[in-house]
């Protein structure tokens, strides 16, 4: 078992899951939220193809996590459309 | 900055086919691909492969990566998973992204691009409902991670992926609502169709989705009948009780790297869309870069293996293999994809592959 955190919420995936498979096995659909009028996206793709998945990891924007392994500790967040502040 | 003779982008079928022929020509290959690990869209397809016995019909798409990704080209093979390639240069340069910070540059003589294609969308009201999936999706969280995508899905599509993918929910204990096919007959395979008939699913030709509803994700779709105009009939709209919408409505090239390259695309329908305009070794006129597999048109695996053997063995002549062996492969491969696009299920690929070599380019 891998544990990782939602949104602040404890939950667990399997060794070998992508992020978004721990996520989806845990019953979360909505992975983002579209820029003008944050309507609810989720998983469409599958291959880092389509942005719909796009979420911040472990502080980092606009991360594939459809294609991303998934990590013990990882903190996985919603982020704004946008992908939040830059850091540069 | 990495220095390889021969950098392969995309390890589905068509990188990996390509990688082990130019390494057992004697080329050094640096292959690159975004994924956890190898193998592209062959790694979610555990059903047995339909095509011909010389290119691993009856064996299981899982399996295929396994057999070309030799042991005895392992020292030539260098092969860099979780690493997506983010940007190319017109000076050769193809910049690389390994996780999410380590970011290198490549420098490579010659590059073949196997990026492969994404699901193409369909417009509806609701189509971005979390709950909407792309056939290769809802594939990848069944048969990779062993996830369940919902509860009852509805299907758009009856093509062979169409009709696997829900031949596959149901073996997977998901219901499968109906398919609905817009056009008058069924794409897939009829053998696999009837399995799904037999199954108590009813396959819907001449009929499309209408709109998916939901307020945080899919919780019903509308579907409705279409006439010989592909209008809908008035009165047949039928809202039914779904989680999942899934998509399977044909691929399309990934070619934004091709793009950034400045390589000329023409408009090819049959093809599923923006191709890269090539020779028939599969060389680009960038000079340097070679394409395979579905980004070069979309069609089957077996296609996008001898097509990556094909661009592998043309890059590896040019940097120095022996010419005498590189040109045996060459015109194997020639003759291969031949009979692969040969009789009447040939007949889109070979007519859009027509398209290419003569007339006007409309980029
Ligand atoms: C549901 C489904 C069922 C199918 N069933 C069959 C079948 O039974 N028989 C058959 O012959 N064919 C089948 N196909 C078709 C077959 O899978 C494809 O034609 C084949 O996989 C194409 O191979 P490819 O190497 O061109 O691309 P892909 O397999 O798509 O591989 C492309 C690779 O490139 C990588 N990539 C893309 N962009 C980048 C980047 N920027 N940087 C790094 N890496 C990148 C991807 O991660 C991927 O691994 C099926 C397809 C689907 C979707
Ligand atoms: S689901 Fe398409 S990029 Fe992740």
């Amino acid at each position: 078992m891998v544990r990782f955190k939602f949104e602040g919420r404890e939950l667990e995936g399997r060794e070998g899951d992508t992020i978004a498979a721990a996520l989806h096995a845990n019953g979360i659909k909505v992975l983002s939220h579209s820029r003008r009028h944050h309507r609810p996206r989720g998983f469409f793709c599958a291959i880092g193809q389509c942005s719909s998945c796009l979420m911040e990891v472990n502080g980092e924007p606009n991360v594939r996590v459809c294609i991303v392994p998934l990590e013990e500790g990882m903190d996985v967040k919603l982020q704004p459309a946008t992908g939040g502040e830059l850091k540069w | 900055m990495v220095n390889t003779d021969l950098l392969v982008v995309g390890g589905g079928p068509a990188g990996l086919a390509a990688a082990d022929t130019a390494a057992s020509l004697g080329i050094d290959v640096l292959l690159v691909d975004e994924g956890r690990a190898v193998g592209g869209q062959l790694v979610k397809q555990t059903h047995k492969f339909f095509g011909s016995g010389e290119h691993y019909a009856g064996v299981r798409g899982i399996d295929i990566p396994k057999l070309l990704n030799r042991e005895e080209n392992s020292q030539r093979v260098r092969i860099l998973t979780d690493t997506t390639v983010v940007g190319c240069y017109e000076d050769g340069v193809v910049s690389a992204l390994t996780g999410e910070d380590n970011y290198f540059k490549i420098k490579a003589k010659r590059a073949i691009f196997a990026t492969g294609a994404t699901e193409k969308f369909l417009s509806f009201p609701g189509n971005d409902l979390p709950g909407v999936y792309g056939a290769g999706a809802v594939q990848t969280l069944m048969n990779q991670f062993g996830v369940i995508p919902g509860k009852r899905v509805l299907m758009v599509g009856a093509g062979n992926i169409g009709i696997i993918v829900s031949y596959q929910l149901l073996q997977a204990g998901v219901p499968v609502a109906a398919v609905v096919e817009a056009a008058p007959t069924i794409g897939g395979y009829l053998v696999h169709a009837s399995k799904l008939a037999r199954a108590g699913v009813p396959i819907l030709t001449r009929h499309t989705i209408l709109e998916a509803r939901g307020k945080d994700a899919v919780e019903s779709a509308v579907i409705a009948q279409l006439d010989d105009n592909w209008q809908v009939v008035p009165g047949t709209e039928e809202e039914v009780d779904v989680d999942v919408v899934c998509l399977a409505v044909g691929l399309s090239p990934v070619v934004d790297l091709l793009r950034q390259l400045g390589c000329e695309m023409k408009y090819v329908p049959e093809l599923g869309g923006h191709v890269p305009i090539r020779d028939k070794n599969l060389k680009t006129a960038t000079g340097w870069i070679y394409v395979a597999g579905d980004v070069a048109g979309v069609e089957e695996a077996s296609a996008a293996m001898v097509e990556g053997r094909l661009a592998g063995a043309a890059a590896a002549a040019e940097l120095g293999a022996d010419k005498q062996e590189a040109d045996t492969v060459i015109s194997r491969c020639l003759a291969s994809l031949d009979a692969l696009r040969g009789g009447p299920v040939g007949e889109k690929i070979r007519s859009g592959i027509a398209k290419l070599e003569g007339g006007a380019v409309n980029a």
